[in-house]
Parts: structure tokens; sequence; C-alpha cells
């Protein structure tokens, strides 16, 4: 099958975990990415050992799955002689990525300026952490960008500590987002010939990931703002409720046929003739005690014994899984967003996270887990930089490559 | 200034937050999104107050109403396929069939048509029909156990949705660069399910490699984390939460100890092995006390003028005045005819040669009905009237 990306060439300069997946994305559809790093351990998401306090397995997955399809060349950007080798790239290539700090690319001549002279059509990326104005630069990281933004803030029940979305959770958001900020500007280059600078940052995506939040607390409804408990959501069809094993999410609307469905289901015939929850207005006033009433009923049962009695009653509800039942998840496997890949690392079959966007023409696909630090250098100097072997020789002994 | 999706159609129809945020997209960076609504049914209660979702959601469109219950609706519908370049859509495909325009007949329509949809759970496998209700989706996702303290209830974040809403775009503009090449169109699909999986990226991958973990399958005590520097909730002395993440402990334990001040030389935290496994617990208590000892204002100029990566966690209060978020247009300033001065939610991604703007504000349905079918349709004026007073849009 074709491939989307076919013939762009992108010159990935990032490091640990939103870059490196902003290029998986292009890498995944077919783009020739070129991961650059530094000759003394590289990206320093290879350096990640431990999740949790957890081992991170026999092979080492934080990395291997987020720079998948990619090359790698291991060049000091901080002496002159690799300077120029990532010239010669750049010459060669369509986008340029980093997620490093301004000013390190700028003292390193890898500024906007100095590229785009290299080569007119370049797409120029960054992701910053708070944004190219303003004048905010200190270091970011997921969780210390999601805890401005607010979104911490609101989850979880009242009085207790903010809620992290999960590791990764902002910065797979913020690599997806510059993936998309990528493609507009290959788009439009590919119609027009001309090339741009542009930033994806960490602090503008996470805002974006509370949108539907943030958008209401701007016009003035400064609950959203707020911890909500579950003890009191306005609709109480739409909520989660406890059982003997798993929680169970239940998303129907707040309609008399529905509630008497949910009767139904539950057995409860009392909570469908009681006067406080006849209408839908009655049973947002008594939210909290038909909540607890609810509750009560589904604490009886386990939960496989309550969705087969939702699922009899035409109720949509959803057991809250854990991650031992999501890798299991048949419908993962078959829409492609588990995979299977073979890892040299271990000399057998892994399972990694897949392609979560399908295209029916030029699907995403898997070739290779992520390379070695600097698999590719001296051949991509030879062959696709035009470098002879003694040329590559003098450059070693400078320390430039390793 | 030319923006980079200039010159493209792009037939919205969506219902959801998330698919319909995916599309004002679209046209935030150049496209021409023509939002197909039914006919109004009554006059709208607004209720006095600003249709903050709606500015947000499907800004940047233009709207047309048409009744596509009755055939010279959707044969309208048709005719406009016909002239688009892309469809975003969260219909269900029994919904797209039954108005003729699921993937198959649209492209028999347009042949290079890009057809995104936003689905529950994927375009194939036993659940494909199942509701794209993003609750339902995040359930299944595995996540919603872990995230808050032990013993509370499962915590719904509302990310995956704004992950699909992303994705979704990022799909259709890259299916609409592959046809730009090879005049070929296809099918783009993004699930809920799929994009609560991304947004669980590395615990869900971990657990993909380990296959076992009590510490991925069950929440984590703030006060048991894995790297008392990295990952952490301490409150302040006025209770306002600090927040660190310094993964690597050794670069930052001189100037960090210094601040919280424990000694920098003390022997229990001496290596970084010491203070995330041996004496982690340890540590964990220390920072408990140090961070409770000074206001969180103070720790923030701390944080600040020693570039750490570390903060105070913030409401939505912050955003909403920081200097930083104007400065980038994350939050912009509208003039609303109805409410004045207003502030809603700006661009997330800067473009020096094709900056996104808002161009107008959502539409009301059916503003620009008589607009879309004369300059892509080429109607004139009487056949509009005509249509319109058949009942057929409005």
């Amino acid at each position: 099958m074709g491939k989307a990306l076919e013939g762009i060439r992108v010159v990935d300069l990032t490091v640990w975990f939103q870059g490196p997946v902003a290029a998986q994305y292009l890498a995944d559809f077919g783009a020739d990415v070129v991961k650059v790093e530094r000759p003394q351990g590289g990206d320093q998401g290879r350096g990640v050992r431990s999740i949790k306090s957890l081992e991170v397995g026999d092979w080492n997955q934080y990395f291997m799955v987020i720079n998948r399809n990619k090359k790698s060349m291991a060049i000091d950007l901080k002496k002159p002689e690799g300077q120029e080798i990532l010239h010669r790239l750049i010459e060669k290539s369509d986008v340029f990525l980093s997620n490093l700090a301004p000013e390190m690319l700028a003292g390193w001549n890898l500024s906007y300026e100095k590229l785009v002279a290299i080569n007119p059509r370049l797409v120029y990326a960054t992701n910053t952490g708070y944004g190219r104005f303003g004048g905010v630069s200190k270091p970011s990281f997921d969780m210390t960008v999601q805890a401005l933004t607010g979104a911490m803030a609101r989850l979880g029940e009242p009085g207790q500590p903010p809620i992290y979305m999960g590791m990764g959770s902002g910065d797979a958001f913020g690599g997806i987002m510059s993936a998309l900020g990528i493609m507009l500007a290959l788009y439009q280059r590919r119609r027009t010939g001309k090339g741009q600078y542009l930033d994806a940052s960490l602090y503008g995506a996470q805002l974006y990931l509370a949108a539907p939040y943030l958008q209401s607390y701007l016009a003035g409804h400064q609950g959203s703002a707020l911890q909500h408990s579950r003890k009191q959501a306005a609709n109480p069809l739409w909520n989660l409720y406890p059982t003997q094993g798993k929680w169970v999410y239940l998303c129907e609307q707040n309609a008399d046929g529905r509630f008497a469905a949910l009767c139904r289901a539950l057995a409860a015939d009392a909570l469908g003739n009681d006067p406080r929850f006849a209408d839908a207005a009655g049973r947002t006033t008594h939210n909290a005690a038909l909540i607890a009433a609810i509750e009560a009923l589904t604490l009886q049962r386990g939960h496989a014994e309550l969705m087969a009695a939702f699922k009899a009653a035409g109720l949509v509800a959803s057991p809250v899984n854990n991650l031992a039942d999501v890798i299991k998840d048949e419908q993962a496997w078959q829409n492609g967003y588990f995979l299977k890949a073979y890892s040299e690392e271990v000399n057998r079959e892994v399972e990694v996270r897949g392609m979560p966007v399908t295209l029916s023409r030029t699907p995403g696909e898997l070739r290779c887990l992520g390379p070695e630090l600097g698999q590719d250098t001296e051949v991509l100097m030879m062959e696709l930089l035009g470098y002879e072997w003694e040329a590559i020789e003098e450059l070693k002994a400078k320390g430039a490559i390793p | 200034m030319s923006r980079a999706l200039d010159g493209l159609v792009v037939l919205d129809l969506t219902r959801q937050f998330c698919s319909s945020l995916s599309a004002a997209f679209l046209g935030d960076f150049g496209a021409r999104v023509i939002r197909l609504e039914g006919l109004p049914v009554a006059a709208k209660t607004a209720n006095g107050q600003w249709n903050h979702e709606a500015d947000l959601i499907h800004r940047n469109k233009e709207s047309l109403a048409v009744d596509l219950h009755v055939e010279r609706g959707r044969q309208l519908l048709h005719e406009l396929v016909a002239r688009a370049d892309a469809i975003v859509t969260d219909m269900t495909r029994d919904e797209l069939a039954a108005i003729g325009i699921d993937f198959a007949a649209a492209s028999k329509l347009r042949p290079d048509i890009v057809f995104g949809r936003l689905s529950g759970f994927g375009p194939l496998g036993p659940d494909s029909e199942l509701p794209a209700i993003d609750e339902l989706a995040a359930a299944r996702t595995g996540m919603m156990p872990i995230l808050p303290q032990p013993g509370q209830p499962p915590v719904y974040t509302g990310a995956g949705a704004m992950h699909a809403s992303v994705m979704l775009a990022f799909g259709v503009v890259m299916a609409l660069f592959h046809r730009l090449g090879s005049g070929e169109g296809q099918e783009v699909d993004v699930s809920l399910f799929g994009a609560n999986m991304y947004g669980a990226a590395l615990d869900l991958q971990a657990f993909l490699a380990i296959g076992k973990g009590d510490r991925l399958l069950n929440p984590i005590s703030r006060l048991d984390v894995s790297n008392p520097m990295s990952g952490s909730l301490y409150p302040s002395a006025d209770g306002r939460w600090v927040t660190l993440t310094m993964p690597d402990t050794d670069r930052w334990w001189p100037v960090f100890s210094k601040m919280v001040g424990i000694a920098t030389d003390d022997p229990r935290f001496d290596s970084h092995d010491k203070r995330t496994e041996v004496n982690r617990l340890a540590l964990i208590q220390e920072l408990e006390q140090a961070f409770q000892k000074q206001p969180g204002a103070h720790w923030r100029k701390e944080f600040m003028e020693k570039q750490m990566s570390a903060d105070i966690i913030e409401q939505f209060d912050y955003p909403a005045t920081d200097p930083q978020v104007s400065a980038n247009r994350y939050i912009i300033e509208l003039d609303h005819p109805s409410f004045g001065k207003l502030k809603s939610l700006g661009f997330p991604i800067f473009m020096s040669d094709s900056m996104a703007r808002l161009d107008r504000l959502a539409p009301c349905t059916g503003q620009h009905t008589g607009q879309v079918l004369h300059e892509l349709l080429d109607y004139p004026v009487e056949a509009i009237q005509q249509l319109t007073a058949a009942g057929v849009v409005a």
C-alpha cells in the first residue's frame, strides 16, 4: 500500500516524550525520520529504566515505541563540524523538529534563520514549553505544565488532591498537536512551495486539552474550575456506580423512559414509584438521594451481573476496566490499536501501542522498533550526504561523530 | 496572509463537541467549513447568556440548513459532497447510509473525497457500532481506576475526547496531503477508544511490556510515589499544591536540598538510589514537612529563580489572566456583537506564515444557506427561493 508521507524526510532533534511522539506519528505514516542524538547516551529517554518503581521490562519499551520506524544519527552538535553535518542533512530534508530550548538551538547554529538560509523550503517546527512569545523559557515537563492549566485542579472528589491525567498524558497530546501543525505546514508547502516555522507548545496544547471546561470558565461559570463530587452529579443516570467488583459507568440521558429502564434493571420498583424521582427535574433536584439509592442497589451486585442486567434493559454502560483488561481487549487488537513487533533487544515478539489514526488507503505501519544510538550515522553520511570515508574518519577524529 | 488550508471545502456533519471542534480547527487554518444543520425548529432560547460553546466549536464555519428527511434535501447534500474536498462527521454508519453518504456513496459522488469520521470504538471489531460516548471509551481504557488517590472513585478526565479531536484533524489533513500528491481520497477513522488509549500512553505501554504490576493496576498514594522529586504532590503552608518533575535527582539535589532545608550531604539521601529507593519514603515525609513551611507563592518564586521543573497547581483563573497565554494567543479576546469583549479559547499552534485567525463567530442556523447554494452549486436566487418556500432549506 502507498504511504501518506512517502518522500518526506524529517530531522528529529527531540528528547524524552512529546517531541519523539510527534515524529513517531510522521514515521508511522511513511516519513523518513532521522533522529539526531548526542553521542554520549543519546536521547535522555533511552535512560528510563523504571516506571512507577517497576522495571520497564526486559526491553527498553519507553524509548523503543515512540522512536519506532526511525533512523538514528549520533552527532555532537556542540562542535562546528557536527553542526556542518546537520546543515548538510537539512539541505536534504523537508522538516526539522525539535523540543530543545530555542536558546540552545540558536547556540548550535540551528535557529530558523540559519536553517532556512540553507533550505528555503524547510518546515521548522518546535515544541517549546510555554510558547514562543511572552518570555517564559524555563524547563517544562508534562506535569508541571498540566499544573498551570487548571485541568488538574478540577478533577477528583472535593477536598482530594488534584489529579494528574496519567504519565505522559499531556506529552502525548502535545505530540499529536505538533504532528498536526507539521501536517498543516506540509500541506501548504505542497500547494505553494513555501516552508515556514511553527510551534506547538506543551502549555498551548494542554490548555486545549481542557477546552470544554476552560471555555466554560472563560464564559463566567466559576464552577467549571472546581472539583465536583460524583455523589452530586446533576444527572444521576450519567454517573459512576460501585459494585462488589469493578465500578460501572452508566451513560444515559435523564429521561423518564431511561429511568424506567434503570429501575427495571435494578429490580427497584420502589425507586420507580418514588414521587421525588418521577420526572427529570425531580431527579436533578433530588440527585444526591437518587444517587445514594442507586448506589445501594449496585453495591449488592458484581459488575458482570450488573452489566448483564443493564444490557438486558438496553442501558448504555461500561465496566471501568483496568490496564490488565485493556491489553486483552479484542476491540483494541482488531483495530490495530495494539500491534506486535519484533524486538532485537530480546529476540522475540513484543506488544506495542499501535495506530490510533486509521487511514483506509495509506494506513500507518510498524516497520521496526526504535534504532540503536547512531546506527545509521555512517551510512546516511555516505549515501545521503555524500561524505567520503576519509572525511568521516576525520570527523570521528575530531569527535563530531562517534 | 494566506492560510494552510485555503481553498478547501469541508462539510461538517457533526454533533459532538470534539468532532465539531476538529472541523473548526480546519476552519481556523483556512478551510471553508460548511456546517449542515437541520431546519430550525423554533427560535433557540439563548436565555440571555453567551453561547460560549458554539463560539468555540463552530467558529469559522458557515451554516446551511437543509431538511435531509426529504429527497430534494438529500439531493442537495449529494451535490455539495460532489463539490467538497473533505467531510468531517460523527454520524453512525447507519445514519450515513440513510442519507446516502457513507464512504462508498460519497466516493461515487466525489472520487477523491477525504472522509473523516469519529467513531466510538474503531471501524472494525465486535464493538464498532457502539455509540461514540467518551465516558464509555474512557471506562474501557484502563486508566480511570488508577488516577485518583487510593480508596477514591475512578476519575473521568475528558481528555480522550480532546485527543480524538486533534487526531481526527491530523488524519484528515494528512489524507488531504496525500490527495494533493496522488489525487486519491480515502477514509479516516479516529475512535474515542483509540484516542483514550493514546492519552494513557506510558502506563499502558508499560503494562503491555511488563504484563503485571500492582502499581499499574491500583492507585498510588501521593505519599508513596516512585520518585519523591518527580510526579509528586506536596501541600504548601497556605494549602496550595506543589508539584515536582525532576526525574534526574542527581542533577537537582544540591540546589533542591538547600532550597527545602535538607543538608545536601545528609547520608540518607546522598545518592539517586537512596533518594528513590532505599530511603524513598523517608524523603517523601521530609518533603511533606518542608513544603508546609512556606506558602505557594514562595515556592513558585524559588522554582522560577532556580529554573526548576516544578510549580504550583493552579485553577482556570491562572491561564485566564496569564500574560504568557495571551502573548501566544492560547486564549484570545473577542468582540462579541451582543456581549462585548469576551475571552475565548484561542489557537494552540503558531504558524509564522499562516496564522490561525478568528474570521467569524458561530453562525446562526441557515445563515449561509443562500450564499453556499449560490457560490458552490451555482443556484440562481429564484431557485433558492423556491427551495426555501418548499421547506427544503432555510
